[in-house]
């Protein structure tokens, strides 16, 4: 980090008085090569071939757009425009490599791809030219005039929307896990063709990070942010119908209702962890052993054919049941241990975790009892039906538009979060949810302003594990099998890095954690092995750079950036713990 | 009477080597109160460090040369990932909330383990490792009870790497300042101690000792493999945490209760629970009820007073 501040201001000293010229040149530029072709042959997609900008020449473009700060002294422009120019370069040079390999040979890049190079170097030297903000970026609010809170509102529906939109481009972007469909996991080499898909969907990613952190840093994010919480019933609303209306947008598409579906299930258990780890700040490395026993339960009395018990329980009982039972386990195993240091009770819980899955796996009638089949599990765990005699195993339509039968487990989803949500939400805000908070920062300090830390610890771990009963009893009827596999300590490791990916203590950070975590695996195929690799990588830099993760509460956040804020002996030296990029 | 007895040696050398794992998890917890979750994949890399280096020793080394050269070997590679890890993804987060470096470590025991997997020739499934010490040749210890040579070497090697290291904290200068940044890292800095360097010091020992492990656990089984150290790993740190955290003496304690415990279980446990199958179940049931009713640990925990 020093020594890219060093190389900044020695940038800053000698091209200082041409940051503007050389960053506007650039990002000219930029824009003229995105109207140029990018490849010399058809078949890469994105169209790069023509002259309309899409696919990754789009998204440069709209970085270009960023430019217009070197004319304006916005606050915060100087960091927006560092972090969108270099965005830029990397897509730019991306594409340039997967157009180049594709195709053959760099020579087979389109004379585009060259001059959009050249002005994204330009872009990037300017912006690194342009002197350090003198301030933060404030949050901003609209004058106040009679239009105001129409248009407040109409801004707040329009984020919403525009969330639920990037979100179904996303999805769209076609790669190999969906051309290949539910087998995808099995392996096979990828095609040239998956690559130049993924390419998309990387370049995609990078676009919209970019354009958030640049939207972040002139303080817009943070200005929507105020607004949300000003209508937060507007934005709740705008968020539901946005959620509602998704099945509608994909044109019968199964496949893509199914991720949907299992994002939602990943992200309900991921905010049902948040109440543990990022409210109660105890440390769960077994979460997924709650929902596992939800699942088991609910496989159990499904009245599959593999189950060994023959009974058929109505849905809305098994939910709550499983729901009552992961909890009990909750508090039996929380009962004992919560008494201990934090360490510990992350290890106990692993060990839980652990037994469970080794449990389960033995019950095969052959090491233990006959109960759950062993490594092979419950499968064939029937579709779920309402009294009325609607099956969510049937396809319909609705409103002339045709929905797979998947609309109607997106939709059950849907409800899940909507209600793990809300739990969080109003117990964050509680009494409870702030005596939690107290125990997190400070247990001693906590239980002599007379807070029951040990009932209250427990009744943080025992919602938790309840909302995961709930959330795996639903997944059983969603995935259609319940097998030790699914409930291994990586499971559980996911879980929790999407709390802190997303930010701890925060709904909106574990539904985007969730979110990130689970559609990256499905669409970036290409790096096939190397996943978990990158996935571990990724965990040390998302520590080392930005530990409050990406929608941070402002406790949180304070917490991890102002020098002194984790008071130790061996504490780095206030300043050193600040991050720079 | 035999059958125990015989399950006793074999619960001692389990135990052998989760005690010198174990040292790593409770040196380090000691000193800066981090759950070193990639500990377990230093000791894999001690296995895979001897395995490379016995293939590029000439064919025929005698054993009494290929065995030191590969602990050799294996210490370099356990030692080098240990401190680059303690500089590169702990020291910046010193200061942080204490669930950061927890991730981080989490995420370095992963990327550790697929970085063997995806770029160590051959390395996706088990690889074997040659059986320098025949574990045919078995010793008697008394009537039917023996135990073999692999094992024996491990138990031998492991009360040797305890009494050293266990010395060298007692007597040494380095090893007393370790103590005192132990104790209290406020006053240790005050009198002079270089604590960034201790903890670098119990990032080297540690490693050292699981290169140890992992050199026997390839002697034992014939076998590496990039996923042996994460189970390993966890029951270390329960040894660890057992015998009291922060404790040298209760890590050793609490290896070899663990290994007692998981043997014994797995021979006496009542139906249906017996059997390998249940062993690791087993190991976190005896840490939780420990944990339950001595939270300390058996000899208790030394940890610098600051929570």
């Amino acid at each position: 980090m020093i020594y890219l501040e060093i190389a900044r201001s020695r940038v800053r000293s000698k091209l200082g008085p041409f940051a503007l010229p050389i960053g506007l040149l650039g990002a000219l530029l930029l824009a003229i090569g995105c109207f140029l072709p990018w490849s010399t042959y058809a078949g890469f997609p994105g169209k790069m071939l023509n002259s309309t900008p899409g696919g990754a020449r789009l998204y440069v473009l709209l970085l270009s757009l960023f430019a217009v700060l070197f004319l304006v002294d916005w606050p915060g422009r100087s960091k927006a425009l560092r972090g969108t120019s270099l965005f830029a370069l990397i897509i730019t040079v991306l594409t340039m490599l997967f157009v180049g390999y594709a195709g053959g040979g760099l020579v087979n890049c389109g004379i585009g791809v060259f001059v959009a190079l050249v002005g994204a170097l330009l872009y990037v030297v300017g912006a690194q030219a342009l002197p350090e903000d003198s301030a933060p970026a404030p949050i901003r609010n609209l004058p106040d005039r009679g239009w105001r809170t129409l248009v407040e509102t109409l801004l707040v529906v329009g984020a919403a929307v525009s969330a639920l939109l990037v979100f179904v481009i996303g999805l769209g972007i076609p790669t190999a896990s969906v051309a290949e469909g539910p087998d995808r996991r099995l392996g096979g080499a990828i095609s040239l063709n998956d690559l130049t898909n993924e390419s998309q969907f990387l370049c995609f990613l990078l676009f919209v990070c970019a354009a958030m952190l640049g939207l972040s840093r002139i303080g817009l994010v943070a200005s929507l942010g105020a607004l949300t919480k000003k209508h937060s019933r507007v934005m709740v609303a705008a968020a539901l119908m946005s959620a509602v209306v998704f099945p509608f947008t994909q044109g019968g598409d199964g496949y893509s209702l199914r991720i949907a579906a299992s994002i939602g299930v990943f992200a309900a258990a991921a905010i049902g962890l948040n109440i543990v780890v990022g409210l109660a700040g105890l440390l769960d490395l077994g979460y997924i052993a709650f929902f596992g026993v939800g699942a088991y339960f609910a496989a159990l009395v499904s009245g599959s054919v593999t189950s060994v018990l023959d009974v058929d329980l109505p849905f809305a009982l098994t939910i709550v049941l499983a729901a009552a039972i992961s909890g009990i386990f909750g508090i039996l195993l929380g009962a004992p241990t919560l008494r201990l240091r934090g360490d510990y009770l992350a290890i106990v819980t692993l060990g839980f975790g652990e037994i469970f899955r080794i449990t389960v796996n033995n019950l095969d009638g052959s090491a233990g009892p006959s109960l759950t089949n062993g490594p092979n599990g419950i499968s064939n765990i029937p579709d779920l039906a309402l009294p009325g005699g609607f099956s969510f195993g049937d396809n319909h339509t609705l409103f002339g538009v045709d929905l797979p039968f998947q609309a109607n487990y997106y939709w059950l989803e849907v409800i899940l979060v909507a209600v793990v949500m809300t739990a969080f939400l109003r117990l964050a805000e509680s009494r409870i949810g702030r005596a939690w908070v107290a125990i997190r920062e400070d247990e001693l300090a906590a239980a002599a302003t007379g807070i029951n830390t040990t009932r209250l610890k427990l009744l943080a771990f025992a919602l938790g594990a309840t909302l995961a009963g709930a959330a795996g009893s639903i997944n059983a009827h969603v995935v259609k099998v319940a097998a030790p596999d699914s409930f291994t300590f990586l499971e559980s490791a996911l879980l929790l890095a999407a709390v802190i990916l997303g930010g701890m203590g925060t709904v909106q950070g574990a539904l985007l954690g969730a979110t990130v975590l689970y559609l990256l695996p499905e669409k970036l195929r290409f790096l096939q092995d190397l996943r978990l690799l990158v996935f571990g990588i990724v965990l040390v830099l998302i520590m080392r750079l930005r530990p409050e993760g990406l929608v941070p509460s402002k406790r949180r956040q304070r917490e991890f950036r102002e020098p002194g804020g984790g008071a130790d002996a061996l504490a780095a030296p206030p300043g050193r713990a600040e991050v720079s990029t | 009477m035999d059958l125990f007895l015989q399950q006793l040696v074999n619960g001692v050398v389990l135990g052998a080597t989760y005690g010198l794992i174990a040292l790593g998890y409770t040196m380090v917890y000691g000193i800066v109160q981090l759950i070193n979750f990639a500990h377990g994949e230093i000791f894999m890399l001690g296995g895979f460090g001897a395995l490379t280096t016995y293939l590029t020793l000439p064919a025929g080394t005698p054993t009494a040369v290929a065995l030191p050269m590969m602990l050799m070997g294996g210490m370099f590679v356990s030692v080098t990932v240990a401190v680059l890890m303690e500089r590169f993804a702990y020291r910046p987060l010193r200061g942080a909330p204490r669930l950061a470096p927890l991730i981080t470590a989490l995420g370095v025991s992963i990327a550790l383990q697929e970085i063997v997997r995806n770029f160590y020739p051959n390395a996706k499934t088990a690889r074997v490792f040659p059986q320098l010490v025949d574990p045919q040749q078995r010793f008697t210890i008394v009537g039917d009870v023996s135990i073999s040579a692999p094992n024996l070497l491990t138990v031998v090697v492991a009360v040797v790497g305890m009494v050293a290291l266990s010395s060298f904290v007692r007597r040494s200068r380095t090893g007393r300042a370790m103590q005192a940044t132990a104790q209290d890292p406020d006053t240790a800095r005050l009198m002079g101690i270089n604590t960034d360097r201790i903890i670098v010091t119990a990032f080297v020992l540690g490693a050292s000792l699981a290169a140890l492990a992992g050199l026997a656990h390839g002697l034992r089984f014939g076998q590496v493999d990039f996923r042996m150290g994460f189970l390993i790993g966890i029951k270390a740190f329960t040894a660890a945490v057992l015998g009291g955290i922060g404790n040298i003496s209760g890590a050793v304690l609490g290896g070899f209760t663990l290994g007692l415990v998981e043997v014994m279980a797995t021979q006496y446990a009542p139906e249906p629970f017996a059997g390998g199958a249940w062993k690791d179940a087993w190991a976190f049931v005896v840490l939780i009820i420990v944990l339950v009713f001595r939270p300390t640990g058996l000899l208790g925990e030394r940890v610098s007073a600051r929570a």
